[in-house]
């Protein structure tokens, strides 16, 4: 196996007393699509920060191509693609001074594909960038965060405030340009549904701590909700992985992970139960906020566990 | 919920149509496969077809490179479609016994998810498992009789 492009090691942060992040690890491989799932607040646009080396981190390592952008951020900006969440560019300019103001920081800088990109995106090369539409800036900014032809993208929640024809089109094109390219790709979307079809994998943020990470399509298969009898659930022990338990009367809807482990457990003892499918959007939800008070003997296994 | 839509041509007068929700609980993968298996097996798509790369389906309906991979090696392994190196992929004549076999067991396939959503159903109608159970074993011997008399009808004539 070969070094991963992204290493992210026991990554901790704090701002004043408030931890923002803690003992973050991610290992992402060469020409992974990778997703940052989680909610505002949670903490992936500090991780992505510290990555670029836009900030220090109180605790832990990181490492994109065995670079350290703590030490050599430059050379890590060279290899590395980046558009920030609400990205800013300069107003006044055009889209093509923008191209022109670029390329000297890049040596790897490519002014064709840049030009070019700019007519596929129907960018206008001569207006002025805050005349632009808000899914024209992204689209500028992609231009620049990849005319370098970058190994390593990574996109802070890129497709946040395009219209819904806009984020197709975006979401093909991270497919055709990026995915195709063996590039690693790295970036955090509210969009569930768009990135349980296009991600090879996903970490799970919740209030700075990693909660899961998966290939998309495991994580799917591993979490899953169980309804059965209340009374029935109450003589079993409680699920590793359990998630989230929701009690309607005597029927009990449990979501937990490792589900495979739980429904041999169930079929074992011969009891009843039924198996739903998740989306990737309820396993988010399940994990941050999944809660297991309802659980039947729950005081018990909190006390055993405690 | 909404939809990628595709239309490949794939031969002069035949075209393949796909049609991929987004946010259903049927992974995109199996719905892919399935679309795929059974234009197959309705003959829309005849054995010679190339179908689309994989980059160009995955790029159509944006969905990961990787999963439209998946979904080509899981359709050669069934035998519906061979995948030549340098070439692209194509369309097999299936086997007839493979044919009535894959048919079976993708009609199979489809009675099992709509046997999920009656059971759901009663579940949520407040029929109890047991209740359900009767159910089912009375339907059945009610069913079972039918379709022994229908045969001996059939028999008869």
């Amino acid at each position: 196996m070969s070094e991963p492009a992204i290493k992210v090691d026991q990554l901790g942060k704090s701002f004043g007393s408030r931890e923002v992040l803690s003992h973050v690890s991610l290992s992402i491989p060469m020409g992974q699509t990778f997703a940052l799932l989680g909610r505002n607040g949670a903490g992936k646009t500090t991780t992505i920060r510290i990555l670029l080396g836009l900030l220090t981190p109180d605790a832990g390592t990181v490492q994109l191509n065995g670079i350290n952008p703590a030490s050599d951020p430059l050379k890590v900006r060279s290899q590395v693609g980046y558009l920030a969440e609400d990205q800013t560019m300069y107003g006044w300019m055009t889209p093509m001074e923008l191209c022109r103001f670029l390329a000297p920081f890049y040596p790897t800088w490519d002014m064709d594909w840049a030009r070019a990109n700019l007519d596929r995106f129907e960018i206008p090369h001569h207006a002025r960038i805050r005349e632009l539409s808000k899914g024209q800036s992204v689209k500028l900014g992609l231009v620049a965060a990849l005319a370098h032809h970058p190994r390593i993208v990574i996109l802070d929640d890129p497709a946040m405030g395009l219209d819904p024809i806009a984020r197709k089109e975006f979401n093909r094109d991270l497919v055709e340009h990026l995915q195709t390219s063996e590039c690693t790709v790295l970036y955090s979307s509210h969009l569930l549904d768009e990135v349980e079809a296009v991600a090879d994998a996903v970490a799970i943020l919740d209030r700075g701590r990693i909660v899961r990470v998966g290939q998309t399509d495991l994580l799917r298969e591993e979490v899953k909700q169980v309804l059965l009898a209340y009374d029935a659930a109450a003589g079993m022990p409680r699920p590793q992985g359990l998630l989230d338990v929701r009690r309607h009367d005597d029927r009990l809807a449990v979501v937990t992970d490792q589900a495979s482990a739980y429904l041999e457990a169930l079929s074992a003892e011969g009891i009843d139960h039924e198996v739903v499918d998740l989306r990737l959007d309820e396993i988010f939800e399940a994990y941050v906020i999944g809660r297991t008070q309802d659980w039947p003997n729950g005081s018990r296994s909190a006390a055993a566990s405690a | 919920m909404y939809y990628y839509c595709v239309l490949f041509v794939v031969a002069d007068s035949n075209s393949m149509y796909l049609r991929i929700e987004r946010g259903s609980s049927t992974p995109i993968s199996r719905q892919i496969a399935e679309q795929i298996r059974a234009q197959c097996l309705s003959g829309v798509l005849k054995a010679g077809h190339c179908l689309p790369s994989v980059r160009q389906l995955a790029k159509q309906l944006v969905v990961n490179v990787n999963t439209v991979v998946r979904v080509y090696e899981r359709l050669a392994a069934e035998g519906l479609v061979e995948m030549r190196h340098g070439e692209g992929t194509f369309v097999l004549p299936p086997p007839v016994a493979k044919e009535v076999k894959a048919e079976l067991r993708l009609q199979r396939d489809q009675f099992a998810r709509e046997y999920q959503a009656v059971v759901r159903h009663g579940l949520l109608l407040g029929l109890t498992v047991p209740e359900l159970r009767r159910m089912l074993a009375a339907a059945a011997s009610d069913e079972r009789e039918q379709i022994s008399k229908d045969n001996g009808a059939e028999k008869s004539s």
